[in-house]
């Protein structure tokens, strides 16, 4: 299985560079994975709004075990930080490969699984 | 991806190293499991159109030509229908059968290599199991049937894709589904649906759940919460419209709420595992009648094989949700405008609903009543070309699976949407949603997949 080193540490990752384990995920981490351009072929730097996205994904994990349904994302976004940014379009500006493979995997959600 | 994994048939992997282990030897093993398929005790329910289909093919070629996959390859001799089964005809003529151990090779039973069990069950992972080739079939040999005994064989030996097996039945056993949900989460999602539509349409709705008794019981993929939600908020707003008593499940206990059952894919013994998590629903909700969401292989499992593997299942009316929104429009229950839907709108035929469970008037009375330009893809109903989500593969992406899906399968029907000059495909499967999200994107199309519920919700005239 695939690799990634952060502070030294060697984190597994699975075969589409998803963290195997999601509490070995910190601030570290999340860019380490933001940088790791081996599975979507691009790096996304790390902004503010990026962190919005990525904090929001963590607390929705955290209290249900499980990623947004993306629709569920966009219109908490909506709520949270205004029209402009809750929509589809503006989560692709900031997470080109989509919310499933840059945000969640970034955020270190498990990759979703099932008929998705 | 990191390091390609070897090649053992084609260009493409299904099967990770871990799962397949190609260079571990298992002829043996496999020679074993297949002994198992051809004893009526072992393999009762489907044992006699296995070795129906390994003795009478005659090799007339029909089937060739009805393979999409075979002829999208450029008719490469490797893809060739037969040329899987005969794979597996080689093992069993010279393994079980007289002729085969005397005669040998002179009747086909030429030995296989530990790198031709490899190849087969790569193989095997090449077939959507449309059973587009058994239909033409002049003596009913089924080479769909041969591809799913292959793949139960190879789930004897453990290897099957974590997609559907690892990650797939074992996560529904264990979380009730198999996106592993959980229930507060599942909750959660419908709350959001009701906040949604009132938002949205300004529409208060009800959705009821565990009800006991209820005339319908709906059971979706639980897939299509996450990825497929507006198809679910549609059906909801539908079956509030019509005024039906209906409910929604959340697991309960030894349950499911994922009508999937990724067993119909590769496994009798998994097949028969969550069939009974269905059972258990059932059992507990007793609802008059249970119905399919939009999702073509679990109508298979519901509908026509868990009536002949549990007594108990006989007394259970099962039907598409296609059957229920069908009906709720003929009977005037709900009222549609399909001046809603103006733009071209057409439909594909999902192998499981159409050429299997024959459900080919009621989507086309649907669409027409709520669509005002609804469109024929060619060809359609039995002759519909697979979309290539078939058998699991909507949700395999191992390697450079993305490639086969999208430049076989895919490739025909890109071209057959772009010829229906449609605007709107209109999808009744979640595998089907899954592969035409990605066809869309791969192919450029300038065209918008949607649910039937959510066209029909878009049509809806309140009174």
């Amino acid at each position: 299985m695939p690799e990634i080193e952060v502070k030294g540490k060697k984190l597994l990752l699975d075969e589409d560079g998803f963290l195997q384990d999601w509490e070995e995920w910190d601030e570290e981490v999340a860019k380490a994975l933001a940088a790791d351009d081996r599975w979507t072929g691009a790096k996304v730097e790390l902004t503010d709004e990026h962190w919005e996205i990525i904090r929001f994904l963590r607390q929705y994990y955290e209290k249900y075990g499980v990623a947004p349904p993306i629709r569920i994302l966009v219109k908490e976004v909506k709520k949270a930080f205004g029209p402009e940014k809750g929509n589809l379009k503006y989560l692709y500006k900031l997470f080109p490969q989509g919310p499933a493979k840059d945000a969640c995997r970034i955020a270190g959600l498990p990759k979703p699984t099932g008929c998705v | 991806m990191e390091d390609k994994m070897r090649r053992v048939f084609d260009e493409y992997r299904a099967l990770s190293d871990e799962i397949l282990k190609p260079d571990e030897p298992k002829k043996e093993r496999f020679i074993q499991a297949f002994k198992k398929m051809l004893s009526r005790e072992e393999n009762w329910t489907f044992w006699l159109p296995l070795l129906t289909s390994l003795d009478l093919c005659v090799k007339c070629n029909t089937c060739a030509e009805a393979c999409p996959f075979y002829v999208a390859s450029g008719r490469k001799e490797i893809y060739h229908p037969v040329y899987r089964s005969d794979l597996l005809r080689r093992i069993y003529k010279k393994h079980f059968t007289l002729t085969g151990k005397i005669f040998g090779g002179l009747v086909g039973a030429k030995d296989v290599s530990e790198e031709d069990i490899n190849a087969l069950a790569e193989s095997a992972y090449r077939c959507s199991v449309c059973r587009r080739c058994a239909y033409v079939c002049p003596i009913g040999v089924d080479n769909g049937l041969i591809t799913r005994e292959t793949r139960k064989i190879l789930y004897e030996l453990g290897i099957a894709p974590d997609e559907i097996y690892h990650k797939g039945t074992l996560y529904q056993k264990e979380y009730g589904n198999a996106t592993k949900t959980p229930s507060e989460a599942f909750l959660n999602t419908l709350e959001f649906i009701k906040e949604d539509l009132e938002d949205e349409k300004g529409i208060e709705v009800e959705i009821p759940v565990d009800k006991v008794g209820a005339d319908y019981l709906v059971i979706n993929n639980a897939g299509d919460y996450y990825a497929f939600l507006d198809t679910i908020i549609g059906q909801v707003e539908v079956l509030n419209a019509a005024g039906l008593d209906w409910t929604y499940n959340t697991p309960i206990e030894n349950g499911t709420n994922d009508v999937v059952n990724y067993g119909l894919f590769f496994s009798d013994k998994e097949l028969t595992d969550i069939g009974r998590l269905h059972l258990e629903v059932v059992k507990k909700l007793k609802p008059k009648t249970v119905v399919v969401g939009e999702c073509g292989h679990a109508y298979e499992a519901l509908k026509f094989l868990y009536k002949d593997i549990y007594p108990e299942w006989r007394n259970v009316r099962v039907i598409s949700v296609l059957e229920l929104f069908d009906e709720l429009i003929r009977t005037g229950k709900i009222k549609v405008d399909p001046e809603k839907n103006p733009m071209p709108v057409t439909y594909h035929d999902p192998c499981k609903l159409g050429r299997l469970g024959g459900l080919y008037d009621e989507p086309r009375r649907i669409l027409n009543a709520v669509c005002k330009d609804f469109r024929e893809m060619e060809p359609n109903r039995d002759m519909s070309v697979c979309c290539g989500g078939g058998g699991g593969f909507a949700i395999m992406h191992k390697d450079d699976f993305m490639t086969f899906r999208m430049e076989t399968y895919g490739k025909i029907k890109a071209n057959q949407i772009r010829e229906t000059g449609a605007e709107i495909v209109a999808l009744a499967c979640s595998n089907c949603k899954g592969q035409f999200r990605e066809i869309i994107n791969w192919h450029k199309l300038d065209v918008e997949w949607k649910g039937i519920a959510e066209l029909i919700a878009n049509a809806l005239v309140y009174e």
